[in-house]
């Protein structure tokens, strides 16, 4: 268990009458670089604000690196901090505020010195020090806030957004870095988004929550082609997954929907499949378009739009009402209106049980 | 040439409307007297800068002889515009006038207020047709002239500029943002005659002898040298600087500690915010009232301390010479502490969380965070209270009236309430006046100081 460095255990945590996190269970390894993803108003913040010890947990235990800290002080926790809107001291240069908090605990002041060059150096933010943060860029705040987690020397940082108030461009510029810091350090990393872009990038393991709970703790990969609920299907993935209501018919071994018809050979079921009402996900980049029509293999459906999306075309197709798109390489060319025999690569497909929205 | 003209046009404007102001101010006869002037040196400036607006308008329509003249279709519009304006300038001018000549009871008697409304119209409007033809009213004349000119120079403008040709000064100043320097002009007329146009009568005034009505008849500094030879004027200043000094140390202290109190998520904030912020909803007149019982020795405080069995106990502010304004004092901040706290309240609100949890992730005690990044981040807040606060203090003078009407003796007299005395209750304006006058330059070399660190400093810095 030494490799765990946070763990969270049956956590509870209630704004008044308000349940936020309901018996939430986390464990995080050393160096791991976890993202907490989720819609707006799931409790991704709540949960890191309880790591950190700037919320007061309503049940539970919180371990970090093997001390139980449920009820320790944000200072004593060994974890730093970076927020979205970066929380700098306004009045005080970049250098006193990485200082600051060092200063508060009476470290000497060569120990300070040596910390700070190093962060600055990490960062690239040594011509930035004297500066107020008031003439700095909003990507050059960020790694000043990330610079004041770094001279805390701790294992654990936290993030909360710490790219949302940047433009598109400094976000990607940014999230390479803080990957590279990562390798670099190999500190325990937890990341709150709600850009699955960064998630999906970033993230060692990726904790899909969804009010409260979690739904699915996973690395990118296998929340991208394995998800492992609806909601998770359809939060993951950009152009987002097609979604099909149908029934499982003939002993499991096809899928119809709209008296149409698709073999599920190929598809890797959690276990067995019944026959019943189910739910059919394909990712646009696992629908193709066949020359020929293949009874149980592909479908007939019509062109409604044509998205560019620059190296690929996002086409967007009506079977009887049901709409799946489907992503092609942008150098084809496609008419609306016309019909077409999409065919659907049921390996990579999910499937879920209507009732329960889980993966088959 | 045509900008040199049109530069020297509005010049002459400027000028003339300032000297015609001046001279309505009396400062025209003062300087008449004074210099040993003929009158029509002072009562021809005016006319002499119309005349030259005049006289620009001309050679403006010279200047541009030669071109098309596409006039812009707009500008019919804005030549009606001031032509009525002026009509209107000279209309009310002459109105005015008559309203100040009318004894409405003796002319009118007791009739109908539509009836006396039609007097009034009838009455304006023979005084204005009179007016027209025996130019009795100078200064109605005069502005009627100015705007009748400018209307001409609008004229002139819009007839002679090019198609390609950009716009020159007189038309940038008249047709662009037309409607919202229309909606400025109250506000600006306002400002310039109430606080610059008061502040410079009283000034001048502050140099006469005037009594009981305002006369100039200039007596040099005396009225200062008298001043500063009252002792009821020198006790004055120093209740004011011990009330001044303790009322924004204090006010500031008690305000924030409160606020920061109010901003710990307590519950019932709202009932603690209303209790505090009660006070400043009385006047400092019912607030002097109330603390003057609850300071009255036979009833207040002292009467209750005593009921209690310590017979000794004294506590008597508002009898006692020496602290009678600390009595005062008390007052003062029970009644305006509440609106500072809630300025400060709305400044702490006004900080972003995650500066808190920042400084507490830091480990930074909490009073440090107040000290050292809070109240740092609050200095626009600090500054408005600071403000506030300070007017207050200066203008002190109902809750003194209320407390102890400057008593014991002469002990908790303040300056606002000296200029009072001497401008209604001693008949004696010009002294009134010149300690008006101390007072403003008090504040003056306050703020300017401050305005110039606030204003100019940072202007240097971005
Ligand atoms: N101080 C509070 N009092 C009451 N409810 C709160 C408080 N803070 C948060 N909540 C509620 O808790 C839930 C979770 O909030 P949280 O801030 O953790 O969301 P989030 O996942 O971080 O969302 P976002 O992506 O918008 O930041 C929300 O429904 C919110 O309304
Ligand atoms: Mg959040």
């Amino acid at each position: 268990m030494s490799d765990v460095s946070v763990s969270v255990k049956n956590l509870d945590l209630n704004f008044g009458s308000v349940e936020v996190l309901k018996d939430l269970n986390l464990d995080i390894h050393h160096g791991e670089f976890l993202v907490l993803l989720g819609p707006s108003g799931c409790g991704k913040s709540t949960l890191l604000n309880c790591l950190a010890g700037l919320l007061d947990v309503s049940g539970g235990q919180i371990h970090i690196s093997g001390k139980n800290v449920t009820w320790s002080e944000p200072k004593d926790r060994g974890i730093g901090m970076v927020f979205q809107s970066y929380a700098l001291y306004p009045q005080m240069t970049v250098r006193g505020n990485l200082e600051f908090g060092l200063k508060n605990q009476k470290l000497p002041k060569d120990e300070i010195e040596k910390r700070v060059a190093r962060a600055a150096d990490i960062l690239q933010i040594q011509e930035l020090l004297n500066r107020k943060p008031a003439a700095l860029s909003g990507g050059q705040r960020q790694r000043v806030a990330i610079g004041r987690a770094l001279v805390r020397d701790v294992d654990v940082f936290l993030f909360d957004e710490p790219l949302s108030n940047l433009d598109a461009k400094l976000r990607s510029e940014l999230r390479v870095e803080l990957k590279r810091l990562h390798n670099q350090l190999a500190n325990t990393m937890i990341y709150v988004t709600h850009d699955q872009i960064e998630a999906l990038t970033l993230a060692d393991r990726i904790a899909i929550m969804r009010g409260g709970y979690i739904q699915q703790l996973a690395d990118p990969m296998t929340v991208y082609n394995k998800p492992s609920n609806l909601f998770v299907a359809g939060f993951i993935g950009s152009p987002a997954m097609s979604m099909i209501d149908g029934e499982i018919q003939n002993g499991g071994t096809s899928f119809s929907f709209k008296g149409h018809s698709v073999t599920l050979s190929g598809y890797e079921a959690n276990g067995e499949v019944h026959d019943g009402k189910a739910i059919l996900g394909v990712r646009p980049e696992h629908v193709s378009i066949e020359s020929t029509a293949q009874a149980g293999k592909t479908l007939e459906a019509t062109l409604d739009i044509i998205e560019p999306l620059g190296s690929n075309t996002l086409l967007w197709f009506n079977v009887d009402g049901v709409i799946i798109s489907a992503l092609v390489p942008s150098e084809l060319s496609y008419k609306s209106g016309q019909t077409y025999h999409l065919g659907l690569d049921i390996s990579k497909a999910s499937l879920f049980d209507a009732a329960s929205e889980q993966r088959l | 040439m045509k900008k040199e003209l049109e530069s020297l046009f509005i010049y002459s404007l400027v000028l003339a409307l300032v000297s015609k102001i001046a001279i309505g101010l009396g400062l025209g006869k003062w300087a008449i007297k004074k210099f040993d002037l003929t009158p029509w040196m002072i009562e021809g400036l005016p006319w002499l800068f119309i005349a030259l607006m005049a006289v620009c308008v001309y050679l403006l329509s010279r200047a541009g002889m030669n071109s098309k003249g596409t006039a812009q279709k707009g500008y019919s519009g804005y030549i009606i515009g001031w032509a009525i304006a002026a009509l209107l300038c000279f209309v009310l001018w002459d109105f005015s006038d008559a309203f100040a000549d009318l004894d409405i009871e003796f002319e009118f008697g007791e009739s109908s207020l539509l009836l006396r409304f039609a007097n009034y119209v009838g009455h304006g409007l023979l005084l204005l047709v009179t007016g027209l033809f025996a130019f009795g009213n100078i200064l109605g004349l005069q502005t009627a002239a100015i705007f009748a000119i400018f209307t001409a120079a609008v004229v002139v403008i819009a007839q002679t500029r090019e198609e390609d040709e950009p716009a020159g000064k007189i038309e940038k100043i008249i047709a662009q943002n037309i409607v919202a320097k229309i909606a400025a002009v109250p506000m600006i007329m306002t400002a310039l005659g109430v606080f610059v146009g008061c502040t410079i009568w009283t000034i001048f005034y502050s140099f006469t002898k005037s009594g009981l009505l305002p006369k100039a008849n200039f007596v040099g500094l005396d009225q200062y040298e008298r001043l500063w030879d009252t002792s009821r004027w020198i006790i004055s200043i120093k209740n004011l600087a011990i009330y001044g000094v303790c009322s924004m140390i204090l006010s500031l202290l008690i305000g924030f500690i409160l606020a920061a109190l109010l901003d710990q998520k307590i519950r019932f904030e709202n009932t603690f915010r209303t209790i505090l912020l009660y006070p400043f909803a009385l006047s400092f007149i019912v607030t002097g009232l109330v603390w003057q019982w609850i300071l009255n020795p036979e009833f207040g405080i002292q009467k209750i301390v005593r009921d209690l069995g310590f017979e000794s106990f004294t506590f008597d502010p508002l009898y006692n010479p020496d602290i009678v304004i600390f009595g005062i004092l008390i007052a003062g901040l029970w009644q305006g502490t509440g609106l500072i706290m809630c300025l400060m309240l709305a400044g702490l609100r006004g900080i972003d969380e995650d500066i808190w949890k920042a400084a507490r992730v830091d480990g930074i005690p909490m009073w440090k965070t107040y000290l050292k990044i809070v109240i740092p981040m609050m200095r626009p807040v600090f500054i408005t209270t600071l403000v506030l606060i300070a007017s207050g203090i200066v203008r002190v003078y109902d809750l003194v009236v209320a407390q102890t009407n400057g008593g014991p003796g002469i002990s908790s007299e303040v300056p606002a309430k000296y200029v009072y005395d001497y401008m209604f209750g001693a008949q004696n304006l010009g002294q009134g006046f010149a300690a008006s006058t101390v007072m403003l330059l008090a504040v003056l070399v306050i703020i300017i100081p401050w305005a110039y660190l606030e204003f100019g400093g940072r202007r240097q810095n971005d």
